[in-house]
Order: structure tokens, then sequence, then C-alpha cells
């Protein structure tokens, strides 16, 4: 808890977020004094290097001075295509990354500066959920082994009730304490993310990164475990950032919404707000992309892909891509800024009107 | 000052906006595929049966998109798999029915006995298949231009210039940038949007009558999902070819079907006009598959998901009666006891539900 300030004050004034990051008031929606996470100017870059010598001849900006915060009970969705940062701002909050800059805040403790050691420790309040659950279960591990590897690893409960909480945590998910002698290939996807999800919250931890955990299924399997995180994450309380491509899923299960793109944070605010009354052309692109029902709606197909993050565009980054683009947008880098109490965007055009969802 | 139809304008220039996509009724259907009571059936090595397509009838015409959807094990990719004969003799077994084509040359063949000397001229030439995932499906050690000018030498004789002259335009009407500089490139230099349009191109090249998709879109970004839903849509008007879009996202193909059939457990358990499907469902199945979809409740505006209780039915194993009455809100007595055949609900919509008169 001491100390956490002075990291704080030592973060580079960033303007967008500047008077939030030390007022009382919010940084993206929440109270920035008591929240459980609190990411501040996250930068993320990988060096490009060349030949024997290992030159770094350029840098792949991941992530641009990301801030954040999320509180206990909270779900957070962070959204945008591949190759926007978001996948690389979760393992970076959770130091599976080391950030290039910035730090992060959990219930007052500096992440980014824990000794290797402590980490480790720590890791039992934070936990991940992929979204190949066959890549982060172990194929030759029966799966109640696994998720006893966790258990023991964090002293989570004595030896004598390890197998009493693994069979309560396969029951809690909706699987059979039986299933724990089987291997994972014995499961379907839907299955098997039930699984990597028992894993996950059998340390109990008080925050969870989902990485696309419904990327992958059916849409019948996708909404089997939608709820079922929606259930647990609501039981237990749990703050969760929930990364994804798809809105849709997003607009269910969180109660604030992230839109980065290239490695940069577009719009931030409250679900409702930004779905239905989208204030960066971004978010409005990604909103219609949404296949729906009735399809009178007009729809806005963004043309081209995301740019390559070592060479980002200038001044904004979405104006390559961006229907409502002018001459301004090459000069300067939009800083995120507030539009309402419930709503940040990093767009300097106000004049749009942009659509929001069905 | 910003004029009021600047935003269309705006948005006209760089991006395309999609019009509803609905086929002509009026015109004279050109029917290209009839499958009738197909049956396909995989033998496991336990002696066992898995009856992946279990009397599958579909008919399809030129410049029509029937969707097929369903969720994994229902046997929708199966059905693809078998039109273009690509399932292999073993394990899979043609166990009865039939899928009869018709070729350019007006022949009728029945793709589920032709020799495969035969299959072999019309795979490519006149149906041609793209898959989910298309970086396993190209080749990595050879340029993608090569790769398609090398079905183009095969099929159509042209000559090596011909052919990469023929792959440029392709890579160009598929919505590939700077084909020239493209077709030298690797699939690994390509991002996976791009690589499902060399997939499409590689579709094209020889100007098939049918073009089976089978879940195209599933590994892509929602945006790039949206461009290649788009740009299938378009080719397929463009060319009059008859498509097979095969999915489990049923708002998906609401964008680009003509009729939808859903499958589960092997069989088509409703087939229909695609508004028909969406808007008045007529089997408790697609109803609970649109309920999946996450949407805004009618009475309080807050976003929802509804799951379908239990588990997709085991096709080895299928419960007696209606296959989906376990899982089915509206199953009575009757459900559990007799199969229940496809009935007419309405003009060319089809259910397999006793009680589809009583849904709402």
């Amino acid at each position: 808890m001491s100390g956490s300030g002075l990291a704080r004050d030592q973060v580079a004034p960033r303007p967008a977020l500047d008077s939030s990051a030390h007022g009382a008031t919010a940084v993206n929606g929440t109270t920035a004094g008591n929240s459980l996470i609190q990411v501040r100017g996250i930068t993320k870059h990988f060096p490009i290097t060349r030949g024997i010598l290992a030159r770094t001849v350029g840098q792949v900006r991941a992530v641009e001075d990301v801030s954040l915060s999320i509180d206990a009970g909270e779900v957070v969705g962070v959204v945008g295509e591949s190759g926007s940062g978001k996948s690389t701002l979760g393992r970076v909050i959770l130091r599976l990354l080391e950030p290039t800059a910035g730090t992060v805040h959990f219930d007052g403790t500096d992440v980014t500066r824990l000794p290797r050691a402590e980490l480790r420790d720590f890791r039992r309040n934070m936990q991940m959920i992929f979204q190949d659950p066959y890549g982060s279960l172990t194929p030759r591990m029966k799966i109640g082994a696994s998720i006893r590897q966790v258990l023991k690893l964090h002293k989570i409960c004595p030896q004598a009730e390890i197998d009493d909480r693994i069979a309560s945590m396969l029951r809690r998910v909706g699987m059979q304490p039986d299933h724990a002698n089987r291997y994972p290939n014995a499961f379907s996807g839907g299955q098997r993310q039930r699984i990597a999800i028992a894993r996950a919250l059998a340390v109990a931890p008080r925050f969870i990164v989902a990485d696309e955990p419904v990327s992958a299924l059916d849409v019948s399997i996708q909404a089997e475990v939608v709820s079922l995180l929606q259930e647990l994450q609501r039981s237990y309380r749990l703050a969760m950032m929930f990364i994804s491509h798809d809105l849709s899923v997003v607009e269910v299960i969180a109660q604030r919404v992230i839109v980065m793109y290239l490695g940069r944070i577009m719009e931030a605010g409250a679900t409702a707000r930004i779905f239905s009354n989208p204030g960066h052309p971004y978010t409005e692109a990604l909103l219609s992309a949404i296949p729906r029902r009735n399809t009178t709606q007009r729809r806005i197909v963004l043309s081209g892909e995301i740019p390559s993050p070592s060479s980002p565009p200038s001044g904004c980054v979405f104006r390559t891509r961006c229907p409502y683009a002018i001459a301004d947008c090459a000069d300067i880098v939009p800083p995120l800024r507030q539009v309402d109490s419930t709503q940040w965007k990093a767009c300097i055009r106000d004049d749009l009107g942009l659509a929001g969802s069905g | 000052m910003i004029s009021p139809n600047h935003r269309a304008q705006g948005t006209d220039a760089p991006g395309k906006m999609a019009a509803r996509p609905r086929l002509a009724r009026a015109t004279t259907r050109v029917p290209v595929l009839r499958v009738e009571n197909l049956q396909i059936y995989f033998e496991l090595e336990d002696g066992r049966v898995l009856r992946a397509v279990n009397g599958v009838s579909l008919s399809l015409a030129l410049g029509e998109t029937l969707a097929i959807v369903g969720e994994s094990g229902s046997g929708k990719s199966v059905t693809g798999m078998s039109i273009m004969r690509i399932l292999g003799r073993t394990p899979a077994r043609h166990a009865g029915g039939s899928a009869l084509f018709t070729l350019k040359s007006g022949e009728q063949v029945d793709l589920m006995t032709a020799p495969e000397r035969r299959v072999r001229r019309i795979r490519g030439r006149e149906i041609a298949m793209i898959f989910q995932d298309p970086s396993s499906s190209l080749n990595p050690v050879f340029p993608v231009g090569d790769q398609i000018a090398e079905g183009l030498r095969i099929h159509q004789g042209l000559s090596r210039e011909a052919s990469v002259a023929r792959a440029t335009q392709l890579l160009a009407l598929v919505g590939i940038a700077d084909p020239h500089r493209r077709i030298g490139e690797y699939p690994h230099q390509l991002s996976g949007g791009m690589r499902q349009r060399v997939m499409i191109a590689m579709a094209l090249a020889c100007d098939p009558r049918l073009m089976i998709a089978d879940e195209p879109t599933t590994a892509l970004d929602v945006t790039i999902q949206a461009q290649i839903v788009e740009l299938l849509r378009e080719l397929q008007r463009e060319r009059g070819m008859a498509m097979i879009f095969i999915s489990h996202d049923l708002h998906l193909v609401a964008g680009v079907a003509d009729r939808i059939a859903v499958m589960y457990c092997g069989q088509v358990v409703e087939e229909g006009p695609v508004e028909e499907v969406l808007d008045k469902p007529r089997h408790p199945y697609t109803m609970a598959l649109l309920e999946c979809i996450p949407e805004r409740d009618q009475a309080t505006g807050a976003p929802v998901v509804r799951p379908i209780p239990g588990q997709i039915a085991d096709p080895l194993n299928p419960p007696a009666g209606c296959k989906f009455h376990p899982r089915c809100r509206y199953a009575v007595k009757a459900c559990r006891q007799t199969d229940v055949e496809l009935e007419a609900a309405a003009q060319g919509h089809m259910t397999r539900c006793i009680r589809w008169k009583e849904l709402q």
C-alpha cells in the first residue's frame, strides 16, 4: 500500500488523463482512489532485431500509454481487432510480459515492481483464461492433476482437502467430479473451457483476465460459457478484464468497455452508452460489423486491414481506415478526452453523430 | 461546416455500404444440385456406426445461396464434404441417397456414385470449396501466385504466362491490393483475411457453378469477417454461382443466404427462406439457436444470452423419436416415441416438429 502513491507520481504526465489521474475523479469511468486494478501509462514495445548481433532495427509498438482501472466485482471489456494490442495489454497487466513503461497496481501493490519470488505467490490473486483451452491444459495430464498442481503451488488448502476442492470446482462449472480422471482430449471445446475456468478459479483469485475465452466456440457453446462466466463472476465478485473482438458478447458481460486500435485506446466508457452512442468512428465500424438478424441496417464495411504496429500512421492511428478522416487527423495524436460522465474518446471530430448498434 | 449528407459520402468513399441481399424470386430457377435422402455413415473400429448425415435432402439453383446451420457435430460439414466427395472411402461410407449435380454441359452426374476419375474433373472445375482455416489449405513453401496458377494450368490448360496473368487478375478480383506484388508472396506474409481471399481466388479460378464455403469466416476478426462475407456475396451474384454457406451462426448467414437449412444430429430439422426461418422459426431448435446469440431483451433492453439446456445429441446413440426432444422445452410424450418427418409449414418452409402449429 505504501509506496504506491510514490510510484504513481513518478509516471510521466499523460495529457489525456492527467487531470483525472491526480484528482479524486475517474479514469475511464471508475473512481481512481479505490479501484482494485489501476493501470497507469502502460506501454509495451517489442524490439525488432536483425542479423547475428541482434541489432535493434525497429520497435513493434504493441501498447502505447494505456491507463484504466477495474473495480472489485466489475467486468471491463477490451475490444479491437487482431493487432490492436488488447492481448498484450492483458498479459502486461498480469506481468506475463514486462511493460516498457507504466505501472499496474493491484489493491495498492505495484505488480510491475514485485520481485520474481513474490510475484509467483502474488499470482494467485490474478488468473488468466485463454482462447484455446487445449493449449493451456497439458494434454498428458489428467484434468484433476492439472487443478491439483495449481492448488499445491499456491497452497490453497490442506493436502487432505484437495480432492474435495477439485470435485467442488468441477461441479461448480457444470462438470462431474469423476471427470477429474480423464485427459483433456476426452472433452469438447466447450467442456475444456469449463475445465480451464475451474482451474483458474480454484485458487480463489480476485481478478481474471479472460482473453477471447469464447471466440473459438460455436454460438450455442459460447452462450453456455458466457453465462457460466457471468454467474461465477457475480457470485465470487471477481474483477474481470474480458478481451474479445466480438462486441455482442462483450455487451452481455461487461459494465464498461475499452476500444483499442493499434495499441491505443480509441474510446472508453459505460457499455450501454458506447453501444448506443459510439463516439469514435472505429467503435461505430466494429458495432456495424456484428452480424445482425435484421440486415436492413446500413453496414459500414471497413476497408483494408489494421496497419503494422511497427510503423503506425502519424496523428490518429485509425485515420487510414477512417471514413471521416480530415487533414487535421494526420497531424495530431488525438488525446483521450472526456465527452461526459460515462464516455471518453480519442477523436477530434465532435460533429459526426455516429450510429450505435441495433 | 459539415453538410447533412457528409456522412453518407464519407462512408461511401473508403468503405462500402452493404445492400440487403435478396434474390429476385421471380426469376426461373435453374437447379444445379439436388441432394436426395443422403446418408453418410462412419464405421468405427469397435463396430459402432455413426450416422453423421442421416437422410438429408436439399436443392439448390444457380444464383442461389443455401446456408447450412448447426452446432459442431450436426453433420453440416460432412454434408458439404460428401458433396465435394472429399471424405474418402473409409471410414466414411455412403450409405444411401444421391446428389445429382448438373454440369456446365447440362449433363447430370450423381456425385455419390460417379467414379473417382470423373469426380476429379468436377472438383475445382465445377464445384469448389473453401475452408475455415486458409493456412492449412495453402502450401507454405510456394508463393500464393504459383498455387493459383497451378490450378489454372492443370484444369484449363493455360500456358505459364497466361496462368500468372490470370492469377493476378483473380487476386485483384478478390480485393487484394497490389496483386502484382502479392502474387510472389508466401502465405506467412499475408494476414488471415488475405489468406482467405487467396483461397477464394483459387476457388474461383475455374469459374465453378457451385461454391461450398465451410465456416469461411470463423477464424477471422468481425471486421474482416464482414469484408469476406460481403466479397463472397458480391462474387456469387456477379457470377450467378450457386453457393452452400456452412456456419454455426444464424445471424451471420442472414446477410448472405437466400435459404437456410438448420441441421441437428444428421438431419435437416427446418428449411426455408431466410426471412421466414429467422423471423418465424417453426422448429424449437432454430428458436433455441437464435436465443444463443447475444441480443437485447425486448422487455428490459438488457443484453442477454440464453444457452440451450443439455448436451448436443450423441450421434452414436441418438435419442428415440425427435432427436432434439431431450433439450426441447416443448417436448411432449409423442416427441419421444415416433420419428418425426419433415412437414411443410408454409410454401417452401419445412419443419421436423409435430408441434409447429403451436409454437409462437
